[in-house]
């Protein structure tokens, strides 16, 4: 067996797995077969009602939310061929959320519920073009994630000004779940109008994945060897504002899975970034489910969010990327 | 029979003119070193010849097609392109990096069909990396690694195949192994067209020689009637001893 012939189903056991453990786990402890009879319609009534409405679209949104990030930071990495690029670094999230709470809190969103995830796709999708606008003048990544830096003060900073301003009460706790990034209480209808987003983003991603390899060699010799670079560039941005956008619309910003999940990946699939792509999805997904868990168990009076939590595993591992990495690849 | 016919190329940026009224022809079997100091409009014509850059007048047949109205991909499987700068983002193995040469016939690494699988294997045979196959690429000499950029080129099989220097920062042996690839792809009927920084090197190899100068072609034609002490000065400013294609190279004027 080849190292990649694995990969993809030992992740699929171990997402399933997590997803049903999320279920198992939680302020009520139930047992499996309680779950799965739940699952298949039998149990009582509250169980179901804890499954079905609870634990289960929580999950579900949890995992969503870190696939999108795993495939937007793997396929971003890939056209900017850095290790340390992902929509949490660039501002691609942080851009999204404050496009969110834009449209909530200036009443747009109530119009209709699909006008959230697609502001949040819109600010997504501003941020992801600035960005390899910037990528065709400067090959320095540095340059990149110091626009990204930007682009996230700059949400940050508006979003306090919405706060202030904003015609809808705001409070701070809403603000903190956009910024850091929450999967508390989502219920199906909510993942119902974030997943077409993350489905037809990840589906443009995978279609145009060829051309990411081909960016191994550089963009120079990568047209050379037949890629049309302005059409990569286009669909490579277009697929992760509409993941990521979609990602953020149900979970707010959550950083450092898209960079922690490919990083693990890479090496078992002859760092390829094209074929990073499933399986960084899978794996992020994966490890926002397991931190989730993690935010629901662990005994504090306030819960903790998904994001910080991802964050306190992600951001080492971000700087001790970046300190790997040698100066003459910069 | 695939063939480059440029005439009159000039290309002007930000009003700074980089080639100016360039015609050359490139055709199979030739070994064309194209020579000139830095900044003389080598890269630019090679990049204006392929269309990468929009040239600003004249007329670039590549197989009878305008180079600027071919498809990236069409293009590719006309004319091999290995660019001066030759960087590796990630350390792939040695067969994938190889394998990106059939991007213009829809192959990815590791999903090659025996057609793409059979013309990889070709090309790393004749680039000598056999035992390099699954190595990864962050663990290779610069001599190896150019011998990798060289098999992808040749993984494409395109008639032609355009170098911008391809030796450069190689000791001797590896730029006598890289040049001998390349000299055995011409005579097996292809057409090269190399940036060579060494005129004895390009003397040794080369059909013909194309001297660039200020965005200008200043001569063209065998090594043979083109390497004159009097061009070495012109073009370069060096005084050279010349001896039918053996260049010595004795200092600057």
């Amino acid at each position: 067996m080849t190292r990649t012939s694995w990969l993809v189903p030992a992740l699929l056991i171990a997402s399933v797995l997590a997803l049903f453990g999320a279920c198992l786990l939680g302020s009520t402890p139930m047992s499996p077969a309680r779950v799965l009879s739940a699952f298949v319609g039998g149990a009582d009534a509250a169980d179901r009602l804890v499954i079905w409405q609870i634990r289960l679209p929580r999950a579900l949104a949890a995992y969503l939310v870190g696939a999108a990030l795993g495939i937007s930071g793997a396929a971003l990495q890939g056209l900017l061929r850095n290790p340390l690029a992902e929509p949490g670094v660039l501002g691609v999230s942080a851009s999204a959320s404050l496009a969110a709470t834009f449209s909530l809190y200036y009443g747009l969103a109530a119009a209709s519920p699909w006008i959230l995830p697609m502001a949040a796709i819109f600010g997504a999708l501003i941020a992801t073009s600035l960005i390899a606008v910037a990528a065709i003048r400067t090959q320095s990544v540095v340059t990149l994630i110091l626009i990204g830096v930007g682009l996230s003060s700059f949400a940050g900073a508006a979003m306090s000004l919405l706060m202030n301003l904003a015609p809808n009460p705001f409070s701070l706790s809403d603000m903190i779940n956009w910024m850091l990034g929450s999967v508390a209480n989502r219920s199906f209808k909510e993942i119902g109008f974030a997943f077409p987003f993350i489905l037809v983003g990840s589906a443009i991603l995978m279609m145009s994945r060829r051309g990411l390899s081909a960016l191994t060699l550089g963009e120079e010799a990568a047209s050379g060897v037949g890629l049309d670079l302005r059409r990569q560039r286009i669909l490579t941005v277009l697929g992760a504002g509409l993941a990521t956008g979609g990602s953020v619309a149900l979970g707010g910003a959550i950083g450092f899975v898209g960079i922690v999940a490919p990083h693990i990946i890479r090496p078992f699939v002859g760092h390829d970034p094209a074929r990073s792509l499933i399986p960084s999805a899978m794996l992020a997904g994966l490890i926002l489910v397991l931190a989730d868990i993690g935010v629901r168990i662990l005994p504090s009076s306030n819960e903790l969010k998904l994001g910080v939590v991802a964050a306190l595993i992600g951001a080492p591992a971000f700087v001790w990327i970046a300190m790997r990495r040698r100066a003459i690849n910069d | 029979m695939t063939e480059i016919i440029a005439k009159n190329l000039s290309l002007t940026k930000d009003s700074a003119t980089l080639l100016q009224g360039a015609s050359f022809t490139l055709k199979p079997r030739q070994l064309i070193a194209l020579l000139g100091p830095n900044g003389a409009g080598k890269t630019s014509l090679i990049r204006t010849t392929l269309g990468l850059e929009k040239r600003s007048s004249g007329t670039v047949s590549l197989g009878g097609t305008d180079s600027e109205a071919l498809s990236p991909m069409e293009r590719a499987r006309r004319v091999a392109y290995l660019p001066q700068q030759r960087p590796l983002a990630w350390p792939n193995s040695v067969r994938d990096v190889v394998a990106l040469g059939r991007f213009a016939y829809g192959a990815a690494p590791g999903r090659l069909n025996p057609r793409d699988a059979q013309a990889v294997n070709t090309a790393l045979e004749l680039c000598d990396l056999t035992d390099l196959t699954n190595r990864h690429t962050d663990t290779l000499s610069g001599g190896e690694v150019a011998r990798v950029h060289c098999a992808r080129a040749f993984a494409a099989e395109a008639p032609l195949l355009i170098a911008d220097e391809p030796v450069a920062a190689l000791d001797p042996r590896q730029q006598f192994r890289i040049m001998d690839i390349i000299q055995a792809y011409v005579d097996r009927g292809g057409g090269a067209l190399v940036v060579l920084h060494d005129i004895p090197l390009a003397a040794k190899y080369a059909s013909h020689l194309i001297w660039m100068q200020d965005g200008r072609i200043a001569a063209e034609g065998p090594p043979e009637e083109t390497l004159t002490v009097q061009r070495m000065a012109d073009i370069y400013g060096v005084r050279a001893h010349i001896d039918g294609r053996k260049v010595e190279i004795e200092g600057a004027i």
